[in-house]
């Protein structure tokens, strides 16, 4: 195999930067580190846990960035151009991980690496240009203020290559804003403040430049999983529309459910549902597809609104979009999304956050707890289009009532108080995404327990909201969210998309998913071995949060989610109240073998995976 | 026989050709009829939307029958009157 690694698909080399000293490195991947987490999420995991102190300041200079690979990143499967950007998360306060799609991560192993650190501080803003074996970290001084695009076109300028990929922040991340993003070229590591902790170590943009390949034990055979695996995705019921559609395919039929979050989560149905449906957004705004690396399913939309007031240029609107600029905030006009996308970009905002927050903002209005005086003038009912954009620019500008906002809901809201932290949608202070758990028990115990808080990545509620399981029993949930975990968390440790869960899941992890990492590693894992790998990853990821002293009270839900039933729809009347909460968190622990009382991994369970290092911290 | 409306979207709707189809249910009326229906007016379009080819099974997905929800994989012998309403809500992942 490559570099004489002994599984295939690794480069077997890991990039080191230290942006307080200059130093860079190319240090060798850890065959056995390989063989326990894969890559991805999961190497990152073990990787952050041997570097990082507990209770570090993330925006410090001891915090680190890893951007990781995954053994499929760069061949010929289909879905698997994603890439990993984990560290301590700012906003949550735990390991987080942050995943995109597109060319970067290709790019990263055919320029001679499984991943990069990066550590220490600059003194001036800097990026790092990594040409193959080159690697230079260079001044970005006429960089810094300049919005993501801005500055990926000037770069590609500069540098003179059109093809290079680039991971670059906005004036978001270079202000320390807790929910800044990464944009990496059109696709974002959005959530949980990743491109704050980029910011905090003065980096503006990682560009890269790759050149060579990636090795696997049988190409023939390999040939013949990605043409299987193309051909499922083609045909299967639920990987359809996508491309068509993107994700917005499901925003009408969600509405018809009655599982559509509307109005900060007040209700699931949308009034104004038919105009910002995926079917009006492809008639009014669509103009093509942007697929990622090698993928079949080509969900992401080039959308143009060539006139008026909303005038923009987007890759996409995805189905977040649509639920955080449309239905959340009551917004019924496909073009105002485009637009409120555009600005998050520029500014480099994870659209989720502030979109959450500015509904949070409203519904403080709309209750009075918030005046006109606090809103700088503006009229911040629902509905309220422009007032929706000029809050998403104070808070990139942090003008205003955008400096609170931009704080996040949890920190807001605790300072705010009068009642709102009851409608603040996060937990482990992050917001949430737009598919609910009101009606859905698995969903609910996996966003609880979730190491990322309000993340639909964490869990899927998928097997519920298609009927593949009863929604309504809470029998066997725990196990069923636990399992789902173990998909998601391959998948990421792998770094292929979630899009495709029927083929990777979605249940449990799939014959589909285990062959896929077999054919590019050589491996010969069975479902258990597979399982175990991915067990193995979830409580890592568990103990680095225990190290940072979370416990079973940190799996919580929203408030609203616990006491205020869905009021009307075929939903109406779907609660998880508190009690309900902690049975299914009972379950889950007991099936997992954690400690009931804290909800840490137990001494036991820890030796059984190979994670004994772990014991002397958190048991 | 049971006149019902259809409600559709996204893919499924590309198909039938409509947002509401009204379709006409022999005996036995029940939903399982209606997809059975559906499948052989529109032939295979429709089925590769909803039937999975590696099993030939109905994909697991809601239904909603008059405002209540049911699902494609234990409630296909539920009775339909004339009148009903019914949405197909499409095979529904994350976004």
């Amino acid at each position: 195999m490559a570099n004489g690694f002994k599984h295939g698909g690794y480069v077997g080399q890991i990039l080191r930067v230290n942006l307080g000293n200059g130093g860079v490195s190319k240090e060798p991947l850890r065959e056995d580190w390989a063989e326990d987490f894969v890559g991805g999420v999961g190497l990152s995991a073990r990787i952050l846990y041997e570097e990082l102190p507990p209770k570090i300041d993330p925006l410090g200079p001891e915090n680190k960035l890893v951007m990781m690979t995954g053994p499929l990143n760069g061949t010929m499967l289909p879905a698997a151009s994603r890439s990993s950007v984990c560290a301590k998360s700012p906003y949550t306060g735990s390991f987080f991980h942050s995943i995109f799609g597109g060319y970067l991560g290709p790019e990263l192993k055919y320029a001679g690496y499984d991943g990069l650190i990066v550590e220490g501080r600059a003194d001036t803003p800097v990026y790092l240009w990594i040409d193959d074996d080159r690697v230079e970290i260079r001044d970005a001084g006429h960089l810094w203020g300049k919005d993501p695009f801005k500055t990926q076109k000037i770069l590609r300028e500069e540098i003179g290559d059109e093809e290079i990929h680039i991971a670059t922040i906005g004036q978001a991340g270079e202000r320390g804003l807790p929910y800044a993003m990464i944009l990496c070229d059109i696709r974002a590591a959005g959530r949980g403040g990743m491109g704050a902790v980029m910011g905090s170590k003065n980096l503006k943009a990682i560009a890269v430049r790759g050149t060579g390949g990636v090795t696997v034990p049988n190409v023939l055979k390999l040939y013949n999983t990605a043409l299987r695996l193309n051909q499922l995705f083609a045909t299967s019921p639920a990987v359809q529309g996508l491309s068509g559609y993107g994700t917005p395919r499901n925003v009408a039929a969600m509405n018809e459910g009655g599982i559509l979050p509307t109005r900060n989560w007040q209700t699931e149905v949308f009034k104004g549902m038919k105009d910002i449906t995926g079917e009006v957004m492809r008639e009014k705004v669509v103009k093509g597809n942007r697929a990622c690396f090698a993928c079949s399913i080509n969900c992401t939309k080039y959308s143009v609104v060539s006139k008026g007031p909303y005038k923009s240029v987007i890759n996409g609107a995805d189905y977040e979009t649509i639920y955080g600029f449309g239905s959340i905030c009551e917004v019924d006009n496909i073009e105002v999304m485009c637009k409120a996308d555009e600005l998050c970009d520029e500014y480099g905002l994870d659209l989720i956050s502030t979109a959450l927050c500015i509904a949070w903002a409203m519904e403080c209005y709309e209750k009075g707890i918030f005046t006109r005086e606090d809103t700088g003038g503006i009229d911040l009912k629902f509905g309220n289009a422009d007032g929706m954009l000029e809050m998403i620019r104070k808070i990139g500008e942090q003008e205003g009532l955008g400096v609170l906002l931009a704080k996040g809901t949890r920190a807001a809201s605790a300072i705010t108080g009068q009642g709102s932290e009851r409608f603040a949608i996060q937990n482990k202070g992050m917001e949430w995404p737009g598919h609910t758990c009101r009606p859905f028990p698995a969903a609910a115990v996996g966003y609880a327990t979730g190491p990322r808080g309000g993340s639909h990545h964490d869990i899927r509620p998928t097997a519920e909201k298609s009927g593949l399981v009863d929604r309504k029993t809470l029998e066997g949930k725990g196990a069923l969210a636990a399992e789902v975990n173990h998909w998601l968390i391959l998948c990421d440790s792998m770094l292929v998309c979630h899009l495709a869960e029927p083929i990777w899941g979605p249940l449990k992890i799939s014959d589909n998913t285990i062959e896929a990492l077999n054919v590019v590693t050589g491996w010969e894992l069975n479902y258990e071995e597979a399982r175990k790998l991915a067990e193995r990853q979830w409580n890592m990821i568990r103990c680095f949060s225990a190290r940072e002293g979370f416990t079973r009270e940190d799996d919580r839900l929203p408030i609203r989610f616990m006491e205020e039933p869905v009021p009307e729809g075929p939903m109406k009347g779907s609660i998880i109240p508190r009690e309900t909460l902690e049975r299914l968190k009972d379950d889950y622990y007991t099936y997992r073998g954690w400690d009931l009382k804290t909800g840490n991994p137990t001494k036991q369970k820890l030796a059984e995976l190979g994670l004994d290092f772990a014991i002397k911290d958190i048991c | 026989m049971a006149k019902v409306k259809v409600k559709t979207f996204s893919v499924i709707r590309d198909v039938l050709g409509a947002d509401i189809i009204e379709i006409e249910v022999a005996k036995p009326e029940t939903v399982g009829r209606l997809f059975d229906t559906l499948a052989r007016r529109y032939g295979q379009p429709f089925r590769e939307k909803l039937w999975d080819p590696a099993t030939g099974e109905l994909a697991p997905f809601l239904i909603v029958l008059n405002e209540t929800i049911i699902r494609s994989t234990t409630d296909m012998e539920r009775a339909i009157r004339d009148g009903d309403e019914v949405a197909i809500l499409f095979p529904i992942g994350g976004g």
